[in-house]
């Protein structure tokens, strides 16, 4: 959830080891056959037949993202490796892997983001071989030189400036550092500026970083759409089975509990409405408790289209032209963040006292079972409706393989969602968004800069 | 809940009337597929607000897409839609504007009695058009100046391409405009633009029996009957040189956006031999552009150097088209992601360089090959699922082409050689007469140095340029451009009026 609104978040657990089929069960929400199967050095691949003749998403998932940036100076750094996986190997120079891919009419490309990296092609079912070949190609022989390693550093800072006239990028990059302090999720995926303006002296840090994660204990294939299970499982061992596991274990930092709000202004040198976002600390994913699919339903029942906050604020008031909230789903403890867009600037406080007031209500007042009846109706059908493609499947499934390794995820964040009742959303509500774990950071337009209110 | 696996299944078009008939409904019929898209296209769009009341028709489409109907508010039609997670939009173009919608098959009666409903019978409510209009006001005053570069540049442009033009506003309206339209004006435009003789009614879906007959029924009974409104389109006037223009703004890095207006559109023959050259110049987001290659594979210019060769919106967090931007007028344009702004000179150059290399050496047979080859297949990949597929259809009935434009393109690309991919760059792109957009702060010095056609070297952020690139950097950094006229404008003037 939450994946949609916020901006430059996305740049663009063990499986069983035996191969297995799954039809949906009765009660899943996900409605497509998937065979799955682990390769003996740790590599997961999952198949999912999805009724889209002559055509197939190939996705491959990485469990490395912002969240594996400990060391200082290096933020950014899974984002900018993503860039660097398109520079070719002896095999097949950066050129002709391009060609290749222009050769079968390929959608492709890869994003980042905090947990993982994702790489996908969308093409013809018959580029199958070659698309296993170009892939476990570069996953197992990338090959670079310096020059094209900093060259490239220029394009992940062009990445950056395309961003950077977007306030909410400024409001995130301002949150996630005040609101945290030692877990690396502090910076977004990006990355900091310096941080970005220094990857060109880091080429040798490179080469570790893909000696490190690139590695099939870290990766995960995922096929949907029209493609035999048996061809593609002989193609992926024969390809990929030679890739040898790693041996990096990285430790990853744990956030200290916050004890005390937080605040911060920021000032934007062009002309913006006011924006608010207010954050509180919040669980990570995980599937064996209820707290993140409650905190999902939650979302969507207080500050949602029909929320009543929705509906005094934008509608009636009018004095905000947007409110949403959400949290992540994170591999680690992360932020829960509402966020606003104040269009009667006079009002912003007024809009961050009823916010609060809001919230300090989820605690107690109980919603009543026909919205969340509804509530979880939308949410059911919303998935529902967003899968109309391999591509659109690949993209939500691979979603929860990143964080759990289990394509089964999916249906149990569902099923979770049915369960929640309306006791369970005040007790979440109690436990996560107390005043003294939130972060607040208003962002308003510079005296300096010439306005029409 | 069980669904049958059968998303984007092998569909069966079936246009009701064999004549191609312009009222006809266009359906595309899809057996157990569980969604169904309503596609409704109005053939009025921001070339016919009123002179002074721009934004006229984007406010109106906004009052029956975030209006409530004559017995709901907004709130409950929101109430009512939001357990279906179905979903309600107006898409504003200049000369046409698509109300669509999308419902699960589950719900189709509900959400068609409510959907039918706003177009219909829309509220006119006081509040929800002064909520509108604000959206639309700070769209342009805030989203447009403060927050989005990129789309500043773009829109920029098309301001630029279509002085004294009725494209020359933006398909929200002007500041101004916004602010003289009462709620009158929007019940007159509604009543005179939104009639069912302007209408091209669009359903893809697993449709029950009947139901495509019904929906045409039921608007043509209570839409009035009006007559089409198509705007005078003049020829857009030569610019006589290459005119650029610098919003400027707090920026830390420079936005670009250049091209001009020509005639060519999916109903010339040209455009086919076009789109491939332009997919081999600057395909949208793919990392096989001659452009993407040398301004940031090469040099690490940017974050993406692409062409166009129509009216190109992507399609939400995809790299596909939106359909339903059609035009009888389009342009041809380069859009330049942003650069830092000691190289905005240089980038320009380098782009226009790259162009020029096309006009003069042309496509080579082995790149044409390719480049055929790529599109042939990847253009089947813009029409994956249904509600795309029923956007194209009805692009092509604006366009009036024999086949489906996915299907055109197949035809056309078949049959066509390198030589005439050549012949229609020579007489459609080998021009100098360009407008430029540009965001940028301090622009002064950018516009003496562009108005003098200064020598721009490139100011490298990385190490490790080979030898034959800083080579050819000598030659770009002194390529004359004609340029005729550099204006900077404070952002503050732009969408103003």
């Amino acid at each position: 959830m939450w994946r949609t609104f916020l901006i430059a978040m996305s740049l663009a657990g063990p499986a069983s080891p035996a191969s297995s089929t799954t039809g949906a069960p009765t009660d899943a929400v996900f409605p497509y056959p998937i065979d799955q199967k682990e390769l003996a050095n740790g590599l997961r691949l999952v198949g999912v037949h999805f009724d889209s003749p002559g055509l197939l998403s190939y996705y491959t998932i990485v469990r490395v993202g912002s969240r594996h940036e400990v060391e200082p100076g290096r933020s950014g750094f899974a984002h900018f490796f993503e860039h660097m996986m398109f520079r070719g190997t002896e095999k097949y120079d950066e050129e002709e892997y391009n060609d290749v891919l222009a050769s079968m009419g390929a959608d492709s490309n890869a994003n980042t983001s905090f947990d993982r990296t994702r790489y996908h092609i969308l093409a013809s079912s018959s580029a199958l071989p070659k698309i296993v070949d170009i892939e476990s190609d570069r996953f197992q022989n990338l090959k670079y030189s310096e020059e094209q390693f900093q060259k490239e550093a220029g394009a992940v800072l062009g990445e950056y400036n395309a961003n950077a006239s977007n306030p909410v990028q400024a409001l995130q990059v301002e949150m996630y550092q005040t609101a945290l302090q030692v877990h690396p999720y502090r910076h977004l995926v990006i990355g900091f500026l310096e941080d970005i303006q220094t990857m060109p002296t880091l080429y040798d840090y490179s080469l570790e970083f893909f000696d490190r994660f690139y590695r099939p204990e870290y990766t995960t294939i995922l096929v949907v759409g029209d493609f035999d299970w048996e061809e593609l499982t002989r193609l992926v061992e024969e390809a990929y089975g030679q890739w040898k596991r790693g041996s990096y274990a990285g430790k990853i930092p744990t956030e200290p509990p916050q004890t005390e709000p937080k605040e911060v202004k920021l000032e934007w040198p062009a002309p913006t409405l006011p924006y608010l976002m207010i954050a509180y600390r919040a669980p990570a994913f995980n599937t064996e408790s209820a707290e993140m699919p409650t905190l999902d339903v939650l979302s969507q029942l207080a500050f949602g289209e029909t929320s009543a906050l929705h509906k005094e604020l934008v509608i009636e008031k009018q004095w905000v032209d947007f409110i949403g909230a959400g949290a992540f789903d994170q591999a680690d403890p992360t932020l829960y963040t509402i966020l606003t867009r104040v269009r009667q600037p006079e009002k912003l406080g007024e809009v961050r006292d009823a916010i609060l007031a809001q919230v300090d209500r989820l605690h107690t007042e109980r919603f009543d079972e026909e919205r969340l009846s509804a509530t979880k109706s939308h949410m059911k059908y919303q998935f529902l409706m967003g899968m109309d493609t391999a591509d659109a499947v690949a993209d939500t499934l691979s979603h929860y393989l990143a964080l759990t390794g289990d394509p089964q995820t999916v249906n149990r964040v569902y099923q979770l969602y049915d369960a929640v009742t309306p006791e369970t959303l005040n007790q979440v509500a109690r436990q996560y968004l107390r005043s003294e774990t939130r972060t607040m950071v208003t962002l308003e337009p510079a005296a300096s800069v010439k306005g029409e209110e | 809940m069980s669904l049958p696996a059968s998303l984007g299944c092998a569909l069966v078009l079936l246009f009701a009337a064999a004549s191609f008939a312009d009222h006809e409904p266009v359906i595309v019929d899809s057996p157990g597929n569980p969604l169904v898209s309503f596609r409704f296209v109005f053939h009025t769009g921001s070339a016919n607000d009123p002179v002074g009341k721009e934004g006229l028709n984007a406010l109106t489409a906004a009052m029956i897409s975030e209006g409530g109907t004559r017995e709901l508010s907004l709130v409950q039609v929101i109430e009512k839609l939001y357990p279906l997670a179905a979903g309600v939009g107006a898409q504003t173009e200049k000369e046409i504007t698509t109300i669509v919608g999308a419902v699960h098959r589950d719900f189709l009666e509900d959400f068609y009695a409510i959907f039918q409903d706003l177009l219909l019978h829309p509220r006119f409510d006081p509040e929800d058009f002064e909520r509108n209009r604000n959206q639309l006001l700070n769209y342009l005053s805030k989203s447009l100046r403060g927050s989005d570069d990129e789309e500043l540049g773009k829109a920029l442009l098309e301001a630029m391409l279509y002085r004294e033009h009725p494209f020359r506003h933006t398909p929200q309206g002007t500041v101004a405009g916004l602010q003289s339209i009462t709620l009158d004006d929007v019940k007159a435009f509604y009543r005179d633009h939104y009639t069912f003789a302007s209408l091209r009614i669009g359903l893809a879906g697993d449709l029950p029996p009947g139901f495509a007959e019904r929906v045409q029924k039921d608007l043509r009974q209570d839409l009035p009957e009006g007559q089409e409104t198509p705007p005078e389109l003049p020829r857009p006037s030569p610019a006589g040189g290459m005119e650029v223009w610098i919003a400027e703004k707090a920026a830390d890095s420079t936005a670009i956006s250049l091209g001009f207006p020509y005639q060519v559109t999916r109903s010339d023959p040209d455009f086919y031999p076009l789109l491939v050259a332009n997919t081999y110049l600057g395909d949208h987001r793919s990392f096989h552009g001659v452009l993407m290659n040398n301004l940031r594979g090469k040099r690490g210019l940017n974050y993406g150097d692409y062409s166009y060769i129509e009216k190109f919106v992507q399609d939400g967090g995809s790299t596909f088209p939106l359909p339903n931007t059609t035009r009888h007028q389009q342009f041809f344009s380069i859009w330049l992601r942003p650069v830092v702004p000691a190289n905005a000179h240089f980038a320009l150059r380098a782009a226009l360089w790259e162009l020029r290399k096309l006009v003069e050496q042309g496509i080579s047979e082995e790149d044409f090959q390719a480049t055929r080859n790529y599109l042939l297949h990847y253009s089947k990949l813009w029409v994956q699922n249904l509600d795309r597929r029923l956007g194209y259809h009805m692009d092509s009935r604006f366009y009036g082409t024999d086949d489906y434009y996915i299907d055109e393109i197949e035809r056309r690309l078949r049959s066509l050689t390198a030589e005439e991919v050549n012949r229609a760059v020579k007489k459609h792109l080998d021009r100098w007469d360009f407008r430029v957009a540009m965001v940028a702060s301090s622009a002064g010095d950018l516009a003496a140095a562009l108005r003098e056609n200064r020598v721009s070297p490139v100011t490298y952020q990385t190490p490790g340029t080979p030898p034959e690139v800083l080579e050819e950097d000598k030659k770009i950094e002194r390529f004359e451009l004609p340029v005729r006229e550099v204006r900077v404008i404070p952002v503050e003037e732009l969408f103003e009026k």
